[in-house]
């Protein structure tokens, strides 16, 4: 039983911080953008006005943005340097197995199928909430785009994107909170306490159900082989110059993105005709 | 009537005839004491007055009074058996009708207490009384008022032995009246019936205000305002007219009048003109410095009787704007009027044209707006008029942010009803779409959340106009497809071509009306079950295997 109190380290420094990035920022865009597609409900303008009111609570959403249009390039930058520098195994990429996986998965749950299926490091429901998360931020990143800079977006876009990307950037807003709620709550919070994205690792039980194949490659030992530092600092004098570009890039972009128009202009314009214009200069008469 | 010409009584020159002097005096002294024993028997053959008559007549004496004053004792016949009481009298009148005091006039006379010419003349006058014994309440001013030493008697007016039939005081009431009253102390007063005077028509005279019944209070203000034709000079060298039709305010709303079945007495000068009951007449002069600040005292006076009015004042727009000092404002009177006070809303385009004598620039525009046109075209009854959007004695300032943040529900309130709208064809989705629209969401959240916070996002009016709204089928109408991005380009300046099909015109989406966004609608509508349905199924699955595995565990746990 030894074995099975082993915990099995699972994600570094890195995969942290940016799970925590994605948390804060997610959470903040959820709390301020919901209310603001239900506006006209009570409980919506209620919440509305305990942050502040609707402007603080854009400006808030709009910072909340920013930070996660930075999480995403750093995301990028750690998943570059993954692929190309560490040269891991490009295990989140979907593929047929996951589908049979699930489909076993649920047989299994139903008593159709006599075993689980055996999964690798990313099974087919982190996969699913991985590749949900990348769409929906994706959805988000670009509909957001075009409502921050409607008059921008319409040089290029028919005027109709606006109110089409406002519908789209609403609802994908309600199917990331719900898919939130349910697969993910469910998953690595309802059905057990999943403390690997805090902690790092990973227990026995754990492992054994929802990574068995991950699990047997470790007890095998299969082990990345160890890149030997020449080629390390080959593969860098590459990674860091591009990375840099291509963050400077999109960090510009960013910044692009944020500070492209300005939309509207801050004060309306009074009507201008004038108020007191007497027919005869006192009303005369009865 | 502060002076009195008391014009003496003319009285005929003593003809003087020396023949026969004494015998007539003799014969005089007989009849009289024949009459004084026995008058009854000598009245059928000789008139009682012989003697008096006899020798008064070619009387050349005079007495002295003590003011100095004389009287003649000498009388002309002929004017006496001209005038009323003489020949040609129904009933004769006889010299000791008047001249009644025994003891003064029996011969020898008694000397006359009588001081001046005044008093002799007023002790005669008594005696009218007695065969005119209704005169008690003839004239007020004259004989009412007895105490006053300066009153004419009953002979100043009508003469003495030449008594005049009242016909041919008719003939020239006023000159009658003149004969006494030509001047007067107070200039105010003397100017007052220059004026009224000039004015008299054929039937008026004096005794239109200073009858022998006396006039109420409001009657003589009316009756006298409506003679004059002058003006009151204001210090600001305005003028004030003084006249005033009566017919004007009987007419009104607050002349005879029933309200709601129940009739109200009308309301009296001094109900409005209040100070006047206290100063009388003349009047003081007017303290207001100008027309305009005449008026607005005036107006002060409304809310007395309308308390309901009164009371929701200091919330509106035009008196803040008084209190702030600006005169200009419009006070009750400016759109009630004062005299002539009607309804102020029949016919219902009378507000416009009310409002639009001071804000006619706004008027005009109104005027060529779908709602002015539709009201002063066709009389049509649902489109508002300018009170149904500001109000009426409260009217808030149009220009403050609430008003502004409020305006949505304002025209949501004709726009959103159904029944109302469907006369028109008018789609009542216009506020819902708007409040889901960006410019709405905002605007209600400011509305509730923070009404005083001003917000630059798009109202009704921004888009629509204010005063000038036309459908967007009109050539001229800022919202019209052509005109549409100059509107949008007021609030945003750079935006291009397609920016206007940004605003989906109040349309909810539909394959017909913005197809796009009806498409993405469908898109989640059916994403976002599909998903949510996968995984709860997934879900559901895998909570049924953790409950059989656990009842499992038991069981085996069990053996």
């Amino acid at each position: 039983m030894s074995e099975h109190a082993r915990e099995y380290f699972r994600f570094n420094i890195s995969h942290r911080i940016e799970h925590i990035l994605l948390l804060l920022t997610f959470t903040v865009l959820t709390v301020t953008g919901i209310p603001q597609k239900y506006a006209d409900a009570a409980w919506a303008s209620g919440a509305i006005g305990l942050m502040g009111g609707i402007e603080l609570t854009r400006q808030i959403h709009h910072v909340a943005a920013i930070l996660l249009m930075l999480t995403t390039i750093y995301h990028g930058g750690a998943v570059t340097y993954r692929i190309f520098v560490k040269r891991v195994r490009l295990t989140m990429m979907p593929g047929l197995q996951d589908v049979k996986d699930g489909l076993q998965a649920m047989g299994y749950n139903m008593g159709l199928v006599k075993s689980p299926p055996r999964m690798g490091r990313y099974n087919f429901g982190e996969k699913v909430e991985y590749w949900a998360v990348i769409w929906g931020t994706a959805i988000m990143v670009i509909t957001g785009f075009m409502l921050w800079n409607p008059i921008a977006t319409t040089k290029f876009l028919p005027g109709q994107a606006i109110p089409a990307a406002k519908a789209a950037h609403g609802a994908e807003a309600v199917l990331a909170a719900l898919s939130i709620i349910t697969w993910h709550a469910y998953h690595v919070h309802l059905k057990w306490f999943n403390k690997s994205m805090f902690t790092g690792s990973l227990t026995h039980e754990q492992m054994e159900e929802e990574h068995a194949l991950e699990l047997e490659e470790i007890e095998a030992g299969v082990e990345e082989p160890p890149i030997s530092p020449a080629v390390m600092r080959r593969r860098l004098m590459v990674f860091y110059p591009v990375a840099i570009v291509i963050s400077v890039t999109l960090l510009a972009a960013v910044y692009w993105f944020v500070t492209l128009e300005e939309t509207a202009i801050t004060t309306i314009p009074r009507q201008d005709t004038p108020v007191f214009v007497p027919v005869t200069p006192t009303p005369e008469g009865g | 009537m502060d002076t009195c010409r008391c014009a003496g009584i003319s009285r005929g020159a003593p003809i003087y005839r020396g023949i026969g002097k004494l015998l007539l005096i003799v014969a005089a002294v007989l009849v009289w004491s024949c009459l004084a024993a026995a008058p009854a028997q000598a009245q059928a053959t000789v008139p009682p007055d012989t003697a008096c008559k006899l020798c008064h007549v070619d009387n050349e004496g005079e007495i002295t009074l003590p003011s100095g004053e004389t009287i003649q004792l000498g009388i002309d016949l002929a004017p006496l058996s001209e005038s009323v009481h003489g020949a040609h009298a129904a009933e004769s009148v006889y010299c000791m009708d008047c001249h009644a005091s025994r003891d003064r006039y029996r011969y020898p006379h008694q000397p006359n207490p009588a001081v001046d010419r005044a008093e002799f003349e007023a002790d005669i006058a008594q005696n009218c009384e007695s065969c005119h014994t209704t005169i008690e309440a003839h004239n007020p001013g004259h004989l009412m008022a007895k105490d006053n030493p300066n009153l004419p008697g009953c002979t100043d007016c009508h003469g003495g032995h030449d008594v005049a039939p009242v016909a041919s005081m008719a003939a020239d009431p006023v000159g009658t009246c003149q004969g006494c009253h030509q001047t007067y102390a107070d200039p105010v007063v003397q100017e007052t019936h220059e004026q009224i005077v000039a004015n008299f028509s054929a039937e008026q005279t004096c005794q239109t205000c200073h009858s022998d019944v006396a006039l109420t209070e409001d009657a003589l203000c009316k009756t006298c305002h409506n003679l004059l034709d002058g003006e009151a000079v204001l210090p600001s060298g305005e003028t004030l007219p003084l006249h005033v039709d009566p017919q004007m305010i009987i007419d009104s709303v607050h002349g005879d009048r029933e309200i709601q079945g129940v009739p109200y007495s009308p309301l009296q000068c001094t109900d409005c003109h209040r100070e006047i009951q206290e100063q009388g007449f003349p009047h003081d002069p007017v303290t207001a410095a100008s027309l305009r600040e005449w008026k607005l005292e005036k107006a002060d006076l409304c809310g007395a009787c309308h308390t309901d009015i009164a009371e929701k004042q200091p919330h509106d727009v035009h008196f803040t704007k008084i209190a702030e000092g600006n005169l200009d404002a419009a006070t009750c009177t400016d759109c009630h009027g004062y005299h002539a006070v009607q309804p102020p809303n029949e016919p219902r385009q009378r507000i416009s044209e009310t409002c639009g004598a001071c804000h006619s620039a706004i008027n005009e525009q109104y005027a060529h707006s779908v709602h002015g046109a539709a009201l002063l075209g066709e009389d049509n009854p649902d489109v508002p008029v300018c009170i149904d959007c500001h109000g009426v004695h409260d009217i808030e300032d149009p220009l403050t942010t609430q008003f502004r943040l409020n305006s949505p529900k304002l025209c949501a309130e004709c726009h959103a009803d159904e029944e109302l709208m469907a006369h028109y064809g008018i789609s009542t989705d216009v506020f819902d779409t708007y409040v889901a629209d960006f410019h709405g969401t905002t605007v209600m959240l400011f509305e509730q959340q923070s009404p005083d916070q001003p917000v630059n996002t798009a109202v009704c009016y921004d888009c629509h106009g204010v005063h000038n709204i036309l459908p967007a089928t009109e050539e001229n109408s800022q919202i019209m497809k052509e005109n549409l991005l100059a509107t949008c380009q007021q609030c945003h300046p750079d935006a291009t071509a397609n920016f206007s099909d940004a605003w989906t015109s109040h349309y909810r989406p539909s394959m017909e009306h913005n197809p796009l966004v009806y498409l993405v609608d469908l898109f989640y509508m059916i994403v976002i079950p599909v998903t949510l349905g996968g995984f709860a199924l997934f879900i559901g699955t895998d909570v049924y295997r953790q409950v059989r595995e656990r009842r499992g565990r038991k069981e085996r746990g069990r053996e």
